[in-house]
């Protein structure tokens, strides 16, 4: 009885407290709810503008990074005027008398020149016969550790005039052999498989991959572009290097001024 | 509690640039001025979780504390008082990424780089947990 007195005292108090607690509830709620037209809407009015405010200057922000690049008018002046090397280097793809000549240098494994590697495509199939690429090999051996192997692997495939289809194969296909978390410890054997797929013949291609020749064809290549590179990938275009990388709309409105100045 | 919150509408507001814009660039190439490698370390494994960039997140996030300062600032500050939490949680995770670009990639973001320092500055700014007392007679 004694027990039972006091838990039922103790129940008084929890429920007194329950109660109060209750009305300090929806009290605080009445008072958001009569305020609410005020000092709510301004702080929210407040937020939703900074940002819209923050989205103008991160869009701004996207845009001044091909911006810079120069708008076609100020490329010749933004562009810094390092010499550029003498043709003869590289791999050529599309018309050889283009007007307009792009000099890529490339590391095939590198995230961004693959990036690009669709961009270009484009760019070529949109202008037929007015764009020339010129391809030269930049693989960066000390952090990625298949590109060198890349290079070799296009350049034994050129060997069987089969050069821009590799290409081609081990851009589009660079996340299988150059992860760059997780580099495939084997590249020759995918660039093998490449090399069936594209019906060369597998023993000279690897007797090329392997041979001190096609390895100094790709340094030659590294030699020339030293004195221009200074990341992968690195462009030219017609005889300035560009500062910065450009959009597929930077080069687009590129071409179209340059073969409207042409005409 | 007034500086606070416009430090912390400040901190917030930068990071909601920096998230928008790591956003709209999400799958393009990035201009990378001070580091080496915000392309490795946009398109790792790392940059996004079950196929939601980590950007989002971010985002996500520096909206909570910008609201919340913004509240504060007109005179509401209970959710400012509860942003400490997830400004811890925001810090501990900044740390993790920052060890994925040191000790696997190899490689850094400038842009992440800028939004680890913000969330620690955000968590040294933002108010320390009191005990909460829910029954009001204690606050008489």
């Amino acid at each position: 009885m004694l027990l039972g007195n006091l838990s039922l005292s103790r129940w008084r108090i929890f429920l007194g407290q329950v109660r109060k607690n209750a009305s300090y509830f929806f009290h605080s709620f009445d008072y958001y709810s009569v305020t609410m037209s005020t000092s709510k809407t301004r702080p929210l009015l407040l937020i939703i503008l900074a940002v819209a405010i923050a989205g103008g200057i991160a869009i701004y922000m996207s845009r001044q990074g091909s911006a810079e690049t120069g708008s076609p008018s100020t490329a010749g002046e933004s562009a810094q005027s390092v010499p550029v090397p003498s043709p003869g280097g590289g791999r050529v793809r599309g018309a050889p008398d283009a007007p307009i000549t792009l000099v890529e240098y490339g590391d095939y494994q590198c995230p961004t020149c693959g990036l690009y590697h669709p961009i270009i495509t484009e760019l070529q199939n949109r202008y037929p016969g007015k764009i020339k690429l010129e391809y030269h090999h930049f693989p960066l051996i000390q952090s990625h550790s298949n590109a060198m192997a890349a290079s070799l692997a296009a350049e034994s495939a050129g060997e069987q005039g089969k050069y821009w289809e590799m290409h081609d194969l081990i851009f589009e296909h660079q996340r299988e052999w150059g992860d760059l978390q997780r580099p495939n410890p084997n590249p020759e054997a995918v660039f093998l498989q490449y090399a069936l797929q594209l019906g060369l013949d597998s023993n000279k291609f690897m007797q090329s991959m392997r041979s001190p020749a096609t390895r100094d064809r790709v340094l030659a290549d590294v030699t020339k572009g030293n004195a221009v590179v200074k990341g992968t990938p690195t462009f030219v275009l017609d005889g300035q290097v560009l500062p910065n990388l450009p959009t597929l709309d930077w080069f687009v409105d590129y071409v179209d001024r340059r073969l409207a100045a042409n005409k | 509690m007034r500086s606070r919150a416009l430090a912390l509408i400040l901190l917030s507001f930068l990071g909601l640039v920096d998230t928008l814009y790591l956003g709209i660039k999400r799958g393009k190439p990035v201009p990378c001025t001070i580091t080496n490698g915000c392309e490795e370390v946009l398109n790792s494994r790392f940059s996004a979780i079950a196929g939601i960039p980590i950007s989002w997140f971010g985002f996500a996030f520096y909206l909570t504390v910008f609201s919340a300062a913004v509240f504060a600032s007109f005179g509401d500050s209970r959710l400012l008082n509860l942003i400490f939490w997830p400004a811890l949680a925001g810090f501990l995770i900044s740390i993790a990424l920052v060890g994925v670009q040191a000790f696997i990639l190899h490689a850094y973001c400038q842009y992440c780089l800028v939004s680890a320092i913000l969330v620690t500055l955000i968590l040294i700014a933002s108010p320390k947990p009191k005990r909460i007392s829910t029954i009001p007679e204690q606050a008489q």
